[in-house]
């Protein structure tokens, strides 16, 4: 039992929310944002405690002490977006739906730990679906607002597909090695031509879920009109945590067809990172804007996987961990004034540094720890996936990286103008922040400096992780 | 298996079933009447147009009636399994048992089951 103690937590305090919901009257309902928060917070802390490892279920369920680290993250990530929520939640018009909201946000995070922790091609089926169908549910969460519902349509037509696609690969690996199980299929996935082209379908079915491109199309649409809060929990935990298990099975079950999808990867981070940044510049609308923006992190992303060492998979996770502290922080101050005025377009945040000084300095801090400017982790956090890739003799895929990487700072550079030097005859008003809203942008903020300055996190991840050879 | 033969089995399946559906369409007596256009077996003939909305609590008990389902598929095994594995498997069995019940009982609460 102790073994899947992540999992178990979760599902104990989703049911105790889901009891809550029946059992608490209507007026009170506002009450479930602390406790589902002081639960999230419980779970957090007991994941930390170090548990036992090893495989349940005939080994269809593993863990070690990797997993539970990469678990831990994911806690990190959902509590962060579970904070920030919670001025959204308090409107008038999602009162009576904060219990349900906080059930289907836990529900994904249970499918993504499951996903991570699966020992065999179907746990690990069974764990996408579970992450993928509450979100659609929660991209469609504003039922009366056109845009949300077309999202959450969006969604599950797009990760039905790219499910379908998935299914398929895996059809054909089980067809050719005889098993689903990763300990047997790693040593008899030896790269024939249907085991590539079974390996092609899962890839891109797996690509459809972090969105690399060409297969991003869904991702802006899906970020614009799904409710703030959800897309920065796409944007960070749902990427991190395919990023993470597409890290595992690459190192582990294909690693023996390591030079066909470096070669794969290569062709994709090169598209990615450059599509996400041009089409990046051209937004207006933020949301749309953070949609391309996150596309082409995770083009930097593989740069680690692609490392194929053991100091690439570090560089993979800690970019995943410095990317969810940067991206909500900045997903942060744009779903408050999402709240509080409505404005969604870089033109609306004109002088935001004048009225409210303090929401500004925190989206410029996130948006250079996105681009990767020195004193903030995000700049840590590309220099050492650089640094991956040119240790395996990439030397101008990280050209073509670092090209890119000035690039996007244009662009984000472009909001910073925006908040601190442009005029506006009608900024946006100053409001003051509550109490939770301070808190996940405090918790961001934090995160941005501690994880940058303290390489104990980096020694502490590097002696977890393994590589290719 | 190499490349060529991948290329060669694509080719050989699209030809199989070709050839298959050619034949089924060349081969056999072709005759059409009134009955055999009739939806096979499907009860009696529609009145009117058929795409309508339905009540969406038939949805809504489906749903619910596939909870139960699933359960009595998970029942039969562990009632088979019950002597063997002794305690633990009555504990958890009413740890489903509890989960499920939230599950319904919430629906219940939400008005899932009140026909309108």
């Amino acid at each position: 039992m102790l073994i899947m103690r992540h999992e178990l937590l979760l599902i104990a305090i989703t049911v105790i929310l889901l009891l809550v919901e029946i059992f608490l009257p209507g007026d009170k309902k506002s009450r479930v944002i602390t406790l589902a928060i002081l639960l999230m917070t419980a779970v957090l802390i007991l994941g930390f405690v170090p548990g036992p490892s090893g495989t349940l279920f005939g080994g269809m369920y593993q863990t070690t002490a990797l997993i539970s680290m990469l678990k831990n993250i994911l806690n990190i990530g959902a509590l962060i977006v579970m904070i920030q929520s919670a001025d959204w939640l308090r409107k008038p018009e999602n009162k009576e739906k904060i219990s349900e909201y906080y059930i289907l946000l836990l529900s994904t995070l249970i499918g993504m730990q499951y996903m991570l922790s699966s020992g065999d091609f179907l746990m690990f089926y069974l764990g996408l679906e579970l992450a993928t169908i509450p979100l659609a549910a929660l991209a469609a969460f504003e039922r009366f607002k056109e845009k949300s519902a077309e999202a959450g349509v969006k969604f599950i037509f797009s990760s039905a597909l790219s499910s379908g696609i998935l299914l398929y690969g895996l059809s054909m690996i089980y067809g050719t090695t005889g098993t689903l199980y990763f300990a047997e299929v790693g040593p008899a996935f030896t790269g024939t031509p249907l085991q590539v082209l079974g390996f092609i379908f899962f890839f891109a079915g797996m690509a459809f879920k972090i969105s690399l491109v060409p297969f991003h199309l869904w991702t802006a649409d899906v970020y614009e009109g799904a409710p703030v809060n959800i897309s920065s929990y796409l944007s960070v935990v749902s990427k991190g945590a395919a990023a993470f298990i597409l890290t595992i099975l690459l190192f582990t079950v294909f690693s023996k067809i390591a030079l066909m999808w470096s070669n794969v990867l290569y062709i994709i981070i090169i598209l990615t990172i450059t599509m996400g940044n041009l089409f990046a510049i051209r937004q207006q609308n933020l949301k749309r804007f953070l949609a391309f923006s996150s596309i082409a992190q995770a083009g930097f992303i593989l740069l680690g996987i692609i490392g194929q060492s053991q100091y690439g998979m570090t560089t993979v996770i800690y970019f995943v961990l410095v990317y969810i502290f940067s991206n909500l922080g900045a997903f942060g101050v744009v779903s408050i004034i999402s709240n509080r005025t409505g404005c969604e377009t870089i033109n609306d945040y004109d002088g935001l540094y004048r009225t409210n000084p303090r929401l500004a300095m925190m989206m410029m801090l996130s948006l250079f720890s996105l681009a990767g400017i020195p004193p903030v982790a995000g700049f840590f956090g590309k220099f050492f996936l650089f640094a991956a890739a040119a240790n395996h003799g990439l030397y101008i895929l990280v050209l073509i990286a670092i090209i890119n990487t000035i690039i996007s700072l244009y662009y984000y550079l472009l909001v910073i103008k925006a908040m601190f030097l442009n005029r506006s005859d009608r900024p946006i008003p100053k409001f003051k922040s509550d109490f939770y809203t301070s808190l996940g942008l405090i918790l961001c903020l934090a995160g941005i400096f501690a994880v940058g300055i303290a390489s104990t996190i980096f020694e502490a991840i590097n002696g977890l992780s393994f590589g290719l050879y | 298996m190499s490349a060529e033969s991948l290329i060669l089995f694509f080719i050989v399946g699209a030809f199989l079933v070709g050839i298959a559906l050619l034949f089924s369409s060349l081969v056999p007596p072709t005759s059409t009447n009134s009955q055999k256009a009739e939806a096979y077996e499907c009860g009696i003939p529609t009145e009117g147009i058929t795409w309508l909305q339905f009540n969406v609590g038939y949805y809504l008990f489906a749903i619910i009636f596939l909870v139960f389902d699933v359960e009595t598929v998970f029942i039969f095994p562990w009632a088979i399994m019950m002597k063997s594995m002794g305690m633990t498997a009555f504990i958890e069995i009413i740890i489903f048992f509890f989960v499920l019940g939230v599950g319904l009982l919430y629906a219940w609460k939400k008005g899932a089951l009140k026909w309108e």
